[in-house]
């Protein structure tokens, strides 16, 4: 076994771990705070995906200029969720949130066909050319940008929850809801953010998956979502190191195992890690035991 | 009041058998047949994941059961040449012990934790088919099965819907049975509160096992009856559609109910299939999207509890329209 | 309680109306020849599917045109009934059922995936209706034992087509040109590398390949076989093991979704620099545009493409087909549109041909057609029809594509075969021979 060829390997896992370590950083935020779990969490992506081209082929805008504007949309979009979907079941029995998301995924998907259609799309970036010597490989600096943005966000977001007002607040109220309340924290408003903040994160790994080159179609947001879930349930619920470290793990088991194994063990091999881990830890690797 | 009602309700059903059985005889619509049978095939599917939902376990992988049941009982079928009649049986019963086999994995589990096990499962055991498993399994070229009723027998189409409609009104009298029995008020009982069943002497494992085998044995017959009725098989019988649809009929028609399953199947057949024919194409799954958010937001027990809400709108629209009037500002 | 009858009522008067609504469409149209469309205008196969139902429209738009389908001597008008399979089995065969009882068609045309068209040929099989499949591309649709597929009639290559095809064209041109390169001796086995999707269409590609290497002794090694699963997007990982084994060519049994993205990252992140070979339902625009420069020098095989059509008569047929598609629906067809346009005339002329619509004449008449080629090159310049498995025989021919600064896309033209080319092969000059 060629040495070069696992570390070649090892970096396109990182790679594809960054879109995951995104979602699922989203998802454990917003389960930190309200205690649900958004299965209809990769539509966002999605729709972060479509709003970049759109945005880029409008106005050609640099492309990593655009994930602003595609986050401040998606955090206004998941406020709309939040108020007209989960708000109404907040705290009515954990599976409505999982049925809820089933309409949602329907209501998504076919939206967006309607609107931009349901052919496969891509967009070129404009440094697509340009490419980097890592190691054995000749990487395109997309790539590696990609990579650096994916840790200035999450630099970003530890900063928010650890440094500003609202920020611990909404730490707080992750931790304890009632006393929070007691305190006086408007925990509505976090329960808002939150989500706004999780459809964010969704939103940005979208632009980042557009602008390095994948295509997307209306449903391209569902396989990834349910990874990042996965990803949270093996890293522990609401806990964003582990999110981070499930990420990268899964980013590298499944290139490890297409590489093994086949391709069309890539995403059994996911599932088949998650059972044994909760079989072992039925609360995660770094989940709390009980909630 | 409360005979009246089961009384009507009791005989409401009569009526809706008798129908079923009288119907095709009067009429010759070959269609509407067909779309009755997979209706029906699917009111068991339901019927079998909202059994598995009592006890507190939501599955999103049930498809895999449906599955299993239905490639156990065509490679049975054909390797031993048995009536489907008979394998159908045999199939569910392959499906219901890979059932416990997985249910011994969730039952410390819970909410979303089984959700995503039974997700991957139905993943897993796809790839597993087209991989490990297909020199018997076909791989993605999938298998012939027989049919049901062989097509050489006249009037084969109507033998095939009543034999499904004596399956499935089975398949509902059995989950009555059990939900009326010890089991079923155990399965409530973890539901509600795992601790105080717990307490209360209800061993949470075994029910939940047996709530996992009972469950993949009914899911297991559904699939195999639409098999045998489509009379070809492939991998995509696993697929996330197939998991959710059980779902969304559950949710619209009444969570942990007898008629939910039923009532909800009937619905959203009618609703999808009334849309397809007027010609709609993404806005129809719009349309269900909508009703199941609708439905989970202000029917949170499902159309069959619509009875007793519909007094409590008309009279909070009344308040509404009251407020209105004086203060001005509604919610 | 009265709500609870009132509301059984409801759902029995609501299956009432679609019956009758369906009871409604079944009355027979008066001297009217009734085609049935099977696609998928929904789910995941539904830009296909929408493909092949609006070139069946403008197929019958034609017909009509002309004053309809003549039958003994007298015109009679078309129509065209459309089933949606939903991309399921059970859609598909609620689709086959209405069309077929409900809507009372005489002839099926369309059908794509394998999966769901095989879930209503036992539909098919026992209402004896023919079928002219121009969709779904594995060879089992006809060559099922288990039920009577004597109604059910191929019009589009099969994998196995393909796989043979592309596997010749290897041997005789690319093989020697790579030699040619090298300055190698002519025995040199040729190192070929094959990706594939993991469903019925790329297995059935890979099983082609390797039956034809083994079948004409043909002096090719498969150095790698990678799998992937349908609608991948990441291939880096099976690629990183291809160029391990160094290569001559890689051929790959995708989609377009994928051929892509799939070329793009070999050449680009890998520097993966040889020839790619696709298969013919790439030939279609989104694919060049989503490969851009990076698809200099591949090569696909193809029947029908949006940028080239071979020399000779074909090619104002085909323009004229593409031109009345976008006049009507402002895009343009793809090659699955292709034959079900094709299909519908095949359809309308075994119906004329058998001077009836009762099923088992025409079912005859499409097992004797012999018709001139439409816009599809066909063997012979004919459509008809094999005896044994009844597919018919089309003429592919393989492209190479070059980069055109002007436009930032591809263009395709024709290498191959000899009768149909335009230009030669020629490798490009980055390209990189493979090592033992």
């Amino acid at each position: 076994m060629d040495l070069g060829i696992l570390l070649q390997i090892l970096f396109w896992g990182i790679y594809a771990g960054c879109i995951y370590i995104l979602l699922a950083t989203g998802l454990n935020l917003i389960f930190g705070v309200m205690k649900i779990v958004n299965f209809a969490h990769g539509e966002f992506l999605m729709i972060g995906a479509y709003i970049t081209a759109t945005v880029f082929l409008l106005t050609g805008l640099n492309p990593y200029a655009i994930i602003l504007i595609s986050m401040l949309a998606l955090i206004g979009i998941g406020a709309v969720v939040e108020r007209l979907c989960f708000r109404p079941i907040l705290g009515t029995g954990k599976l409505n949130e999982i049925f809820l998301s089933i309409g949602l995924i329907y209501i998504i998907q076919n939206g967006v066909a309607v609107i931009w259609g349901d052919e496969w799309q891509s967009v070129q970036s404009p440094y697509e050319g340009i490419t980097v010597p890592v190691g054995a490989l000749n990487v395109p600096l997309d790539y590696i940008v990609i990579m650096v943005v994916t840790t200035a966000i999450l630099c970003g977001l530890y900063l928010f929850l650890k440094r500003t007002k609202t920020g611990r607040e909404m730490r707080a109220t992750s931790q304890n809801r009632k006393g929070a309340m007691l305190v006086g924290i408007n925990v509505e408003r976090m329960d808002v953010l939150s989500f706004g903040i999780g459809c964010a994160l969704a939103a940005a790994a979208g632009t980042l998956w557009v602008v390095s080159g994948q295509i997307f179609n209306p449903y391209m947001g569902s396989i990834p979502a349910v990874k990042a879930f996965a990803i949270i349930i093996l890293g522990g619920l609401g806990s964003i190191p582990g999110a981070i470290a499930g990420g990268l793990l899964y980013g590298i088991a499944e290139n490890s195992a297409a590489y093994f194994l086949g391709g069309v063990w890539k995403d059994a091999v996911s599932f088949i890690l998650l059972i044994v881990v909760l079989v072992i830890r039925p609360t995660g690797l770094f989940g709390e035991s009980g909630e | 009041m409360v005979v009246t009602r089961d009384t009507i309700v009791r005989y409401a059903t009569y009526a809706v058998v008798a129908i079923a059985i009288i119907a095709p005889l009067l009429s010759e619509n070959l269609f509407l047949l067909n779309l009755v049978s997979l209706m029906l095939i699917f009111i068991i599917f339901s019927s079998a994941w909202n059994l598995l939902a009592c006890s507190g376990q939501g599955s999103l992988g049930h498809a895999a059961f449906f599955g299993i049941g239905a490639y156990a009982s065509t490679l049975i079928a054909v390797k031993a040449g048995l009536s489907p009649y008979i394998t159908i049986f045999l199939g569910a019963a392959v499906a219901a012990g890979i059932g416990i086999l997985l249910g011994l994995t969730c039952v410390r589990l819970k909410e979303w934790f089984l959700a995503m096990v039974t997700f991957g499962f139905a993943i897993i055991v796809q790839t597993l088919t087209v991989s490990v498993l297909a020199p018997v399994s076909g791989g993605w070229d999938g298998i012939a099965s027989p049919r049901l009723v062989s097509p050489a027998i006249p009037g084969y189409q109507l033998i095939e819907y009543y034999s499904i409609l004596v399956i499935s009104i089975a398949a509902i009298l059995f989950i009555r049975y059990v939900m009326k029995s010890r089991a079923g008020l155990a399965f409530s009982a973890i539901r509600e509160n795992e601790l105080e069943a717990r307490a209360a002497g209800v061993d949470p494992v075994k029910y939940r096992l047996l709530a996992f085998a009972l469950s993949a044995f009914i899911a297991g017959v559904a699939g195999a009856l639409q098999i045998h009725h489509i009379g070809y098989i492939t991998p995509e019988i696993f697929g996330v559609d197939l998991s959710f649809w059980p779902i969304t009929y559950v949710i619209l028609g009444g969570l942990g109910t007898i008629a939910g399953p039923v009532i909800g199947t009937v619905v959203l057949t009618i609703i999808w299939d009334g849309l397809r024919l007027a010609g709609l194409t993404f806005s129809r799954y719009i349309i269900i999207g909508v009703i199941l958010i609708l439905t989970i937001i202000f029917l949170p027990k499902g159309l069959v509890d619509l009875p007793n809400q519909l007094p409590k709108w008309k009279e909070a629209l009344h308040k509404m329209r009251g407020k209105t009037k004086t203060a001005g500002s509604p919610e | 309680m009265k709500y609870t009858v009132l509301f059984i009522v409801g759902i029995l008067i609501a299956t009432a109306v679609i019956a009758g609504c369906t009871q409604q469409q079944a009355a027979p149209g008066a001297g009217e020849i009734k085609v049935g469309v099977i696609a998928s205008l929904t789910g995941p196969a539904s830009n296909v599917g929408k493909n092949m139902w609006q070139s069946a429209q403008v197929a019958a738009e034609e017909i009509n045109a002309k004053g309809g389908v003549s039958i003994k001597g007298t015109k009679v008008p078309l129509k065209l009934v459309v089933g949606d399979d939903e991309s399921t089995q059970q859609g598909g065969q609620k689709a086959a059922t209405q069309l077929i009882t409900g809507d009372k068609v005489d002839i099926l045309v369309g059908g794509y995936s394998s999966a769901v068209t095989s879930a209503y040929e036992q539909t098919i099989a026992e209402f004896k209706i023919p079928f002219v499949v121009t969709g779904a591309s594995s060879p089992i649709i006809t060559h099922r034992t288990d039920i009577d597929t004597s109604y059910v009639f191929h019009h589009c290559p099969t994998t196995d087509t393909y796989g043979q095809y592309t596997t010749m064209f290897i041997d005789q041109v690319l093989r020697p040109a790579v030699n040619k390169k090298l300055g190698a001796a002519a025995d040199r086995p040729f190192r070929l590398a094959l990706i594939y999707q993991d469903t019925a269409f790329g297995k059935g590609v890979q099983t082609a390949v390797n039956n034809t290497i083994t079948k004409d002794k043909l002096n090719i090694v498969l150095v790698s076989q990678q799998s992937f699963k349908m609608g991948e997007s990441d291939f880096r990982t099976p690629l990183t093991a291809i160029k391990a084994t160094n290569p001559d060519a890689v051929y790959i049994a995708a989609f377009p979704n994928e051929g892509a993205p799939m070329i793009t990252q070999a050449r680009r992140d890998l520097g993966l620099d040889t020839i790619f070979l696709n298969v013919e339902n790439n030939d279609n625009a989104q694919f060049y545009k989503d490969l851009g420069q990076y698809g200099e020098g591949a090569i696909i095989e193809s029947r029908f493409s949006p940028y080239t059509a071979p020399a000779g008569a074909l090619a104002d047929a085909q323009s004229t087909f593409k031109n009345s598609y976008n006049a009507k629906w402002g895009t343009f067809p793809d090659m699955m549109g292709a034959s079900t346009y094709e299909g519908v005339y095949i359809a309308t002329q075994a119906i004329s041909n058998a001077g009836t619509t009762d099923k088992t004449t025409v079912k005859q008449a499409l097992a004797d057609l012999s018709m001139p080629q439409i816009i599809e090159a066909m063997k012979g310049g004919m459509i008809s029809f094999t005896k044994d498995f009844r597919e018919s025989q089309f003429d592919l021919w393989m492209e190479q594509l070059a980069y055109d600064q002007s436009i930032g896309e591809c263009r395709p033209k024709i290498v191959w075969p000899d009768n149909l080319k335009v230009t030669d092969f020629a490798l490009p000059s980055w390209y990189k021979a493979g090592t033992a």
